[in-house]
C-alpha cells in the first residue's frame, strides 16, 4: 500500500508546508494500517475483513490561533486538493475564532525513522494454523495481522516515523459449562510451535474449570490478582487518574496522593517506560518523552502526566505526555513473590485472573467497581478448590495498591494493546501479580 | 468512476453476491472551557466497503481509495477470503439474508456543517460557559459541541440501492465544583444527540441549563452522603437511558447470545428459548426497537446489509418477544430479530447493534410516583456504569440524588449509587411515568465488536419507579 511509505508522506508534507504564510506553522500526524481482521467464534470464521486506510491530522496555527482537521491519505493527487481546500477554509475561520492562550507551537525534536518489518507467513497460513489447532475446542476471539504506521512531521523540520508489522490472536477458550480462560498470542515473529504451546497451555487451564463453580457470598477476602487483572486496574487509572489537567480541573481521583495526605504501599511503584518499545516515544505534537517517567514510587507521588498545553496553562513543567495525559506504556515494579509460592502465600481466598468493565464508584476516595471474569478460583489452604461464579467488587486504589498490598510477584507479564477503535492500537502494559490481605466484593 | 460502474466492473469475479457500501463522514467538534476557546476540529472521511459472498460465506474488503484498480484488489481479497472461509465457516448463508431493498432516508436537520458559523457558535459556547460561573468554586465549566454528517450509498448485485444521509448534532455541558469539601460534577445529562441541526439549539434554554447545573454542583458540595439502604428508587430518563442500554439493549443482541462477542464485550444471560417465554420485567414494561422516531439519534431506513427497518416490540407487557440482531443472526439462532446489522463506517463489517431502544411511556405522573413512596430516593443523570459480561450484575452511579420521605422529595444527597441484577430489577418496576415524564435522548458512542466499533444509538424513556433496590453512597 503506497500510502504507508514514508517517502510519500514526506513528499506530501513538503508540498503542504510550501503553502504556509509567514505567520503560519503546521504539524501533520499520520496514522495508517494494512490489516486483516478475522472474527472467530466456535473456532470457526464469523467475519473476515481486509482493510487498508491512512489518515493525516493537521494541526494548523496562524498567529495565536489554532485549528485541526483530518483527511484521508491515499498518496494520490486528491490528497493535495482536499488539503488545500481545508487550509483555505481554516484561513477563513481563523478570522472568527478567539486566540488560544495555551497554544503549543511546533518545535524541532529531531528526526527518527524506525521500521520493524519482519516477514510473517501469509494471513491465510497463519489463520489456517490457528483454526486447525483450535478446531477441537470452543475458541472465540479475533486474529489480527499487518502493518501499522504512526508518524509526525512539522513545518520546522521535525520528522518521526514508526512502522511495525505484528500479529495477535486475542482469544478465549470455553468448556461445555461455558466457563472460560482468556489468552493472547502476539508478536512480530510467528512460531507454529509457540502457537501450539499457547493453545495447549490455555486448554490445560480450561481443564481446571471443569469442577462445579462455587458461589462465594459477598464480603472481604484475601485475593491474588494475576498480571492481566492488574493491567485492568491500570486501565481505569488512565481515565484521569494520573493526569495533571484532570487533577487541576477537579476530576482526578488521586488528589490525596498528590497533596501527600495519603500514600500507597511502599511495595507499589508505577512508571511510564517507553523502553518496552511497543509504542513510539513521540506524542501527537512530535514531542519526545523521557525514556522513563516515574509516576508513583514506593507508594509516594512523583509525577502526574503533563502535556505541554497543560504546562502552559498551569505553569508547571511538561513531561511531553499525550494530549489526553493517559498512560501509554505503563509498567508496575515487580516484588519478591515467586510464582511457585503464590497459592501458598494466598492461603485461603480468591485467585483472580481477569477483571471486567471497571468504572469509578466514588472518585473522591479513588473507589472503583468492576467484575471478576474468566478463570477465577476459590483457594483453600493453598489448594485450588473450584472456579467461582463472577463477583462484583468495590474497592479503593488506596487499599489494593496501598494498605492491603502484601506482596508483589517477582515476575511481570507484558500485555500488548489489542484495541482497534478507529484504528489498531499500539502500546502495551507490563504488570506483576499482587497479593492482597483484603478486597471487598459487593454482589 | 460511479459506484454502479464499479459494481459492474466486478461482474467477472463470479461471486454469488457483491455489495458496495460507500460512506462519507464529515464531522466537526468545538469546545470551550472556562470561557477559553479550547479547539475546533473537523474531519472528512470517505471510503468503500466491498462485501462478497462465495459458497455461503461473506467476507469484506475496505479501502479509502476509489481507484478502480484498488477497489478491484480489495474485492479480490474479499473474494479469496470468502472462498477460504468456506472450509472454516461458522454458518452458510444464502440470498435470503440479503433482501433487495430500494429507498432513501434523510435526517430532519435543516442546518449542517456547511452552515457552520464559527463566530456565532463560539459566542453560544462562550455564553453557556459564562452562565456556569455562578460561584468561585465552579472551577471547570466545559461546553462541547459535535456535528456529524454520514452519507451512505449501498448497492448490490441483487438490485438493492439505498441512499441514507444521517446527520446529527450533540451538545454537552459540565460544571465541576471544588472546595475543601471535595469535588462534584454536574452535567447536562446525556449527549443530547439527535438528528436535528444546530438551529434547534435554543440559546436561552442552554444558558438556563448551564446556570442550573453549576448551581446544583455547588449544592452537591454541601450535601450529605447518600445513605446505604435498601429502598424505593425513582429514576429520571437521563439515568434510565444507560440502564436500558446496558441491561436491555446489550443482553438482547443476538450475536452476544450466539457467543460471537464472548471474547470481548461478553455474552448474555438470555437463552434462545427465552424468546416468547422469559418474564424480563414487570407487566408495565414495554420496550421497542424503533428506527422511525422523527429526529431520534438512530433513526434510519435500512441497516447496512439493506434490510428495511421497522418498529418492533422487544419486550411486550414484560415478556421478552424479540432480539436485536440482523438477518444472519436470526437465521443462525432461529429467533425473531430486527434490522440492526450496522457498521460504524466503511472500514468495518456490519454486526448486530442497538439503534433506538425505547421504554414506552406508562400512566403515572411524576407526582403520583413520588407520592406513592414511603422511603426512597430520586436519582438523576448517569455518571458511572458497570455490568458483568452476561449482563446480570450491574452497578450505576448518578450525579444527583434527593431522598423521598413520606411521599415528598426532601434532602439532597451526593454520590448516589445503586446495584442489582437485571431481570429481578426490571421485575421490581412498580410504576412507569406517563408522556409528561418521557424524554428522548441518545448516546454517541457504544463500543462493541472485534474489530472494535463505536456506534451511535438512541434511547427514550419516561421516569420509572422500582421497589426495594440496594442504594449506597460514596466514602470509604
Amino acid at each position: 500500500m503506497k500510502a504507508l511509505q514514508s517517502s510519500n508522506f514526506e513528499a506530501f508534507s513538503k508540498q503542504i508546508f510550501a503553502l504556509l504564510e509567514a505567520d503560519e506553522s503546521m504539524t501533520l500526524n499520520f496514522s495508517g494500517e494494512e490489516t486483516i481482521f478475522a472474527r472467530l467464534s466456535n473456532a470457526k470464521i464469523r467475519q473476515v475483513t481486509n482493510l487498508q486506510q491512512a489518515f493525516i491530522d493537521f494541526n494548523f496555527i496562524k498567529g495565536n490561533k489554532v485549528l485541526n482537521f483530518n483527511i484521508p491519505f491515499r498518496a494520490d493527487e486528491n490528497d493535495f486538493s482536499l488539503a488545500v481546500k481545508k487550509i483555505s477554509q481554516s484561513r477563513e475561520w481563523f478570522m472568527d475564532i478567539p486566540e488560544d492562550p495555551y497554544l503549543v507551537r511546533p518545535q524541532h525534536f529531531g528526526i527518527t525513522h524506525e521500521e520493524n518489518l519482519k516477514t510473517l507467513p501469509t494471513n491465510e497460513e497463519m489463520l489456517a494454523q490457528i483454526l486447525d489447532m483450535g478446531g477441537n475446542v470452543d475458541l472465540a476471539g479475533v486474529f489480527t495481522s499487518g502493518d501499522i504506521v504512526r508518524a509526525t512531521i512539522n513545518s520546522v523540520g521535525q520528522f518521526h516515523w514508526f512502522k511495525t508489522r505484528n500479529f495477535s490472536l486475542d482469544y478465549s477458550l470455553y468448556n461445555v459449562k461455558q466457563k472460560a480462560v482468556k489468552a493472547l498470542y502476539a508478536g512480530s515473529d510467528w512460531s507454529t510451535e509457540a502457537l501450539k504451546a499457547n493453545i495447549k497451555d490455555t486448554e490445560f487451564k480450561l481443564s481446571l474449570m471443569n469442577i462445579e463453580s462455587r458461589k462465594i457470598p459477598r464480603g472481604e477476602y484475601r485475593v491474588y490478582m494475576a498480571p492481566s487483572a492488574v493491567s485492568e486496574l491500570l486501565g481505569t487509572l488512565s481515565w484521569g487518574g494520573v493526569s495533571m489537567s484532570a487533577h487541576k480541573q477537579g476530576s482526578a481521583p488521586l488528589k490525596d496522593l498528590w497533596e501527600k495526605k495519603k500514600t500507597m504501599s511502599p511495595k507499589f511503584s508505577l512508571k511510564e517506560d517507553f523502553t518496552l518499545g511497543l509504542t513510539p516515544r513521540f506524542n501527537s505534537a512530535g514531542e519526545v518523552s523521557a525514556p522513563v517517567v516515574e509516576l508513583i514510587t514506593k507508594g509516594e507521588y512523583k509525577n502526574f502526566l503533563v502535556s505541554t498545553r497543560t504546562a502552559n496553562e498551569y505553569k508547571v513543567e511538561t513531561n511531553f505526555a499525550s494530549e489526553w495525559e493517559s498512560l501509554r506504556s505503563p509498567v508496575v515494579e515487580t516484588g519478591d513473590l515467586d510464582r511457585s509460592d503464590i497459592y501458598k502465600a494466598l492461603g485461603t481466598g480468591l485467585y483472580i485472573s481477569d477483571l471486567h468493565y471497571l468504572n469509578w464508584s466514588d472518585k473522591e476516595t479513588a473507589r472503583i467497581t468492576g467484575m471478576t471474569r474468566y478463570a477465577c478460583f476459590w483457594v483453600e489452604n493453598g489448594e485450588v478448590v473450584a472456579p467461582i461464579e463472577d463477583l462484583r467488587f468495590d474497592e479503593s486504589y488506596y487499599s489494593f495498591f496501598g494498605s492491603a498490598l502484601e506482596r508483589v510477584t517477582n515476575f511481570s507479564e507484558l500485555t500488548p494493546a489489542t484495541g482497534s477503535y478507529f484504528q489498531r492500537d499500539v502500546g502495551g502494559v507490563k504488570t506483576p501479580g499482587i497479593l492482597l490481605s483484603h478486597f471487598k466484593f459487593t454482589l | 468512476m460511479k459506484l454502479n460502474d464499479l459494481l459492474v466492473s466486478l461482474n467477472d469475479l463470479k461471486a454469488d453476491y457483491i455489495s458496495l457500501r460507500e460512506v462519507s463522514i464529515k464531522s466537526l467538534t468545538m469546545s470551550v472551557r472556562n470561557e477559553i476557546f479550547e479547539g475546533l476540529s473537523t474531519s472528512e472521511d470517505r471510503g468503500l466497503m466491498v462485501e462478497v459472498m462465495m459458497d455461503g460465506q461473506f467476507a469484506y474488503g475496505a479501502t479509502n481509495s476509489f481507484e478502480p484498480s484498488e477497489v478491484r484488489a480489495c474485492a479480490q481479497k474479499a473474494q479469496k477470503a470468502a472462498s477460504e472461509a468456506a472450509r472454516f465457516g461458522l454458518a452458510k448463508f444464502t440470498h435470503t439474508e440479503r433482501p433487495m431493498t430500494k429507498g432513501e432516508y434523510k435526517s430532519p436537520n435543516e442546518t449542517g456543517i456547511d452552515d457552520f458559523n464559527p463566530k456565532s457558535v463560539t459566542k453560544l459556547l462562550m455564553d453557556v460557559s459564562e452562565a456556569m460561573k455562578v460561584h468561585e468554586h465552579v472551577i471547570a465549566r466545559n461546553v462541547y459541541l459535535q456535528l456529524t454528517e454520514m452519507e451512505t450509498h449501498f448497492i448490490a448485485t441483487n438490485g438493492s440501492d439505498i441512499k441514507q444521509n444521517i446527520n446529527r448534532s450533540a451538545i454537552n455541558l459540565s460544571a465541576t465544583a471544588s472546595s475543601e469539601l471535595g469535588n462534584q460534577r454536574r452535567t447536562f445529562g446525556d449527549d443530547h444527540t439527535t438528528q436535528f441541526g444546530i438551529d434547534k439549539f435554543d440559546h436561552s434554554k442552554l444558558v438556563a441549563a448551564a446556570t442550573r447545573i453549576a448551581s446544583e454542583a455547588i449544592e452537591l458540595l454541601n450535601a450529605e452522603e447518600c445513605p446505604n439502604e435498601t429502598m424505593d428508587l425513582l429514576l429520571a430518563p437521563d439515568q434510565l437511558y444507560l440502564q436500558i442500554h446496558e441491561s436491555i439493549g446489550h443482553p438482547l443482541e443476538l450475536d452476544r447470545i450466539l457467543g460471537d462477542e464472548r471474547n470481548y464485550a461478553g455474552w448474555s444471560f438470555v437463552k434462545p428459548h427465552d424468546f416468547g417465554a422469559l418474564q424480563y420485567g414487570s407487566p408495565l414494561m414495554n420496550v421497542t426497537f424503533d428506527p422511525t422516531v422523527f429526529g431520534q439519534n438512530a433513526s434510519y431506513f435500512a441497516d447496512d446489509i439493506g434490510n428495511l427497518a421497522t418498529r418492533e416490540f422487544l419486550i411486550k407487557d414484560g415478556t421478552l418477544v424479540r432480539g436485536l440482531g440482523g438477518l444472519e443472526s436470526q437465521k443462525r439462532l432461529d429467533v425473531p430479530g430486527v434490522a440492526s446489522q450496522r457498521a460504524v463506517s466503511w472500514n468495518r463489517a456490519p454486526i448486530d447493534r442497538m439503534a433506538n431502544i425505547n421504554l414506552e411511556a406508562g400512566n403515572s405522573t411524576l407526582e403520583e410516583m413520588i407520592k406513592s413512596v414511603k422511603r426512597g430516593i430520586f436519582m438523576q443523570t448517569n455518571r458511572s456504569w458497570s455490568i458483568d459480561d452476561y449482563r446480570n450484575k450491574f452497578q450505576f452511579g448518578c450525579e444527583y440524588g434527593r431522598l423521598i420521605e413520606d411521599g415528598k422529595l426532601t434532602k439532597l444527597v451526593k454520590n448516589p449509587n445503586y446495584r442489582g441484577i437485571t431481570a429481578p430489577f426490571w421485575n421490581q418496576l412498580k410504576m412507569v411515568g406517563d408522556k409528561s415524564t418521557f424524554e428522548v435522548g441518545g448516546l454517541s458512542h457504544c463500543g462493541k465488536g472485534e474489530p472494535n466499533q463505536l456506534i451511535f444509538v438512541g434511547h427514550a424513556s419516561p421516569a420509572c419507579l422500582f421497589t426495594n433496590i440496594e442504594v449506597f453512597g460514596g466514602g470509604k
